[in-house]
């Protein structure tokens, strides 16, 4: 750093000669007086960045939540979902009145049963579906669902098997059943069982395949949810031709069951309902964090004004000497600046270091969502360097207002 | 109708300067009517006892401290009339001040210490050489606690003199010192001040030895 090379550095005494020393910085400037007093605006600079820290971490666990649960259910963009209500004979005719009217062009229909399962989640147990589907209905889902390959078979037709998506595997700690296996490493491939209480199947379903796709899913055979699931729950399926049509079909579909005996399941409707959930959360969450924001600016305001003011006699020299007021509230402000700038990098980068290796450490390995760079959680900690900039160069300004240097030389004020 | 100001001779001219503060709904004059002349190259001594107002005398010439009644010249303008700002800029630009403690910025060098006081391009060269000629050419470098006081005192004689000030007030510069060093700090502010007026108030006489001209001060007033 250059500032290395000022006059201090460079002056060299010789036992013949001394060296002429030079500024190349102004002494006076903000850097020289913060890297020569390191002991002092460190710290500052350490509080601020705890403070960002903490705001910025706060906020990306707490959106973590919602965003675990757009990527846990983001399966849902890609159908929409219609279930008959008081007769579970109604699936087909629901599903060809959808074909009849739809306002978009359809890829594919199909006509489901489903059971319940549970995924874990950083806040506890979420509901996920096991879907009951043919064989070539098996086949296109995954296909529409991204998968790119297979790591064994798909669930035979009848059989006590299942196929879930690597998120889930890692979410559940599940792998493909190997039947020369422990006992106890069996256990780990099974996903749904007549012991499991939130995962009920009176037959040990165990996984046969793990589809290699982002999205979360758990399929199993149609003709084994017919047999072994009562009271049946049947759902239609429905695929636009073009994914943006999606949206669309499940807005059309909303209104136009609306009143009669259907329930839909649409992408939107969940984006909605998470939204609705969250949102008195987030409104709590903004007065704690501006309240937080607002404790550490007076704080760090009212640090700032003690550390300004240990430095009375400095600026009492300087303005006797001849430095202009507004010369040396710049100053002030360009150290101050420099600080909180200091402070909020370190803050950001820490918290981006910390959210990242949380990600992988603890996030990652049981599929929870986290977005290490998570941007409203930094807009959150925006205006706290601004807050903390405007306290401090108002209380500075504030006491240079009538600031008398003679004061200071009398030793009347130190 | 107005009146012309007298065209005044020195680079310093109080005209009837007093200064004034209020205590406890109180006027008291901390100097009252001065008038004084200050020639160029003058070594102008102000002798008074504790008390006698001759720090707010010192504060008044040097545009310090703005006169609650008359007014105070600098070759021939009025300091009054400026704002806070221009005789702040004047007092680096024109004036020199060595106050009664030797106060230095902790976290400069002796060298850099000197150096804040002169905005030249030549700053540089002119603050060792200062250096170097008040004897203090192998510590440029060292910071004020590695300096003894008659040390400090000298980099402030230094700081004073690197603007070639037209004036340099001096505030008792003795009073920190043991005599010898008083008497050699003296006596090092008069040698380089090239051609600069030296205004210096002590409450000790025999800092004045070398001073042309001596006046005296009591309760405020010139006597």
């Amino acid at each position: 750093m250059a500032i290395k090379e000022t006059a201090e550095e460079e002056a060299v005494v010789s036992t013949r000669r001394t060296v002429r020393p030079r500024t190349r910085i102004w002494p006076l400037s903000a850097l020289v007086y913060l890297y020569r007093n390191a002991g002092k605006s460190i710290p500052l600079v350490m509080v601020i960045m705890l403070a960002v820290l903490l705001e910025t971490g706060v906020i990306a666990l707490i959106d973590s939540i919602p965003f675990s649960i757009r990527m846990t259910y983001q399966y849902t963009q890609e159908m929409l979902g219609v279930s008959p209500r008081g007769d579970p004979t109604g699936t087909d005719r629901l599903l060809r009145d959808i074909q009849a009217h739809s306002p978009v062009p359809l890829e594919r229909v199909m006509h489901c049963r489903v059971s319940n399962a549970q995924v874990e989640s950083i806040v506890g147990h979420w509901p996920f579906v096991v879907l009951g589907l043919g064989q070539d209905d098996m086949r296109y889902y995954l296909r529409r669902l991204h998968t790119t390959q297979i790591e064994g078979r798909l669930p035979a037709p009848g059989a006590a098997e299942a196929i879930i998506s690597e998120p889930v595997a890692k979410n559940l700690k599940l792998h493909i059943y190997d039947p020369s296996e422990p006992h106890k490493l069996r256990e780990q491939s099974i996903l749904l069982g007549p012991d499991k209480t939130d995962d009920y199947s009176p037959m040990p379903v165990k996984v046969v395949g793990i589809a290699d796709t982002d999205q979360w899913l758990m399929i199993n055979s149609i003709e084994y949810q017919r047999s072994n699931h009562f009271p049946p729950v049947d759902l239609g399926l429905v695929f636009a031709k073009n994914l943006k049509d999606q949206d669309k079909l499940g807005h059309w579909a909303e209104k136009h069951f609306q009143g009669k005996k259907a329930l839909i399941f649409a992408h939107y409707m969940l984006e909605k309902q998470t939204k609705e959930m969250f949102n008195t959360l987030f409104s709590i969450l903004d007065v704690v964090i501006f309240t937080l924001a607002l404790v550490i600016t007076f704080m760090m305001g009212m640090l700032m004004n003690i550390y300004q003011s240990q430095r009375l006699v400095e600026f009492g020299l300087l303005q006797a000497i001849g430095y202009t007021r507004s010369q040396m509230l710049w100053k002030v402000f360009a150290e101050t600046a420099i600080v909180i700038f200091l402070g909020w990098m370190l803050g950001v980068a820490v918290a981006q270091g910390l959210l990242m290796v949380a990600d992988r450490v603890l996030m990652q390995p049981h599929a929870f969502a986290l977005q290490s760079f998570d941007q409203r959680a930094f807009n959150y900690a925006l205006p706290l360097p601004v807050a903390i900039l405007t306290v401090a160069a108002i209380t500075v300004w504030w006491r240079f207002r009538r600031f008398d240097p003679v004061a200071i030389v009398e030793r009347r004020l130190v | 109708m107005t009146e012309a100001l007298p065209e005044p001779g020195g680079v310093i001219n109080s005209l009837s300067a007093s200064l004034e503060y209020h205590d406890q709904g109180k006027t008291v004059f901390a100097c009252q009517d001065i008038s004084l002349e200050v020639h160029p190259n003058e070594f102008l001594g102000i002798l008074g006892p504790s008390g006698s107002g001759k720090s707010s005398l010192l504060y008044l010439l040097s545009g310090l401290k703005k006169p609650s009644h008359g007014d105070v010249l600098f070759e021939g303008s009025s300091l009054k009339r400026l704002s806070d700002d221009d005789r702040s800029r004047l007092r680096l630009r024109e004036f020199g001040f060595v106050f009664q403690q030797p106060y230095l910025l902790g976290y400069l060098s002796a060298f850099e210490n000197v150096r804040i006081a002169s905005t030249s391009s030549h700053g540089d060269r002119h603050a060792f050489e200062l250096l170097d000629r008040l004897g203090m050419g192998q510590k440029t470098h060292r910071r004020p606690h590695e300096l003894s006081g008659g040390e400090r005192q000298r980099v402030c004689v230094a700081r004073a003199l690197i603007g070639r000030p037209k004036v340099i007030f001096a505030d008792e510069p003795t009073a920190s010192l043991d005599h010898k060093n008083g008497i050699a700090v003296v006596s090092l502010l008069n040698r380089h001040r090239e051609g600069g007026a030296l205004i210096m108030v002590t409450h000790d006489e025999s800092m004045l030895a070398e001073a042309d001209r001596i006046v005296h001060l009591r309760d405020g007033r010139l006597v």
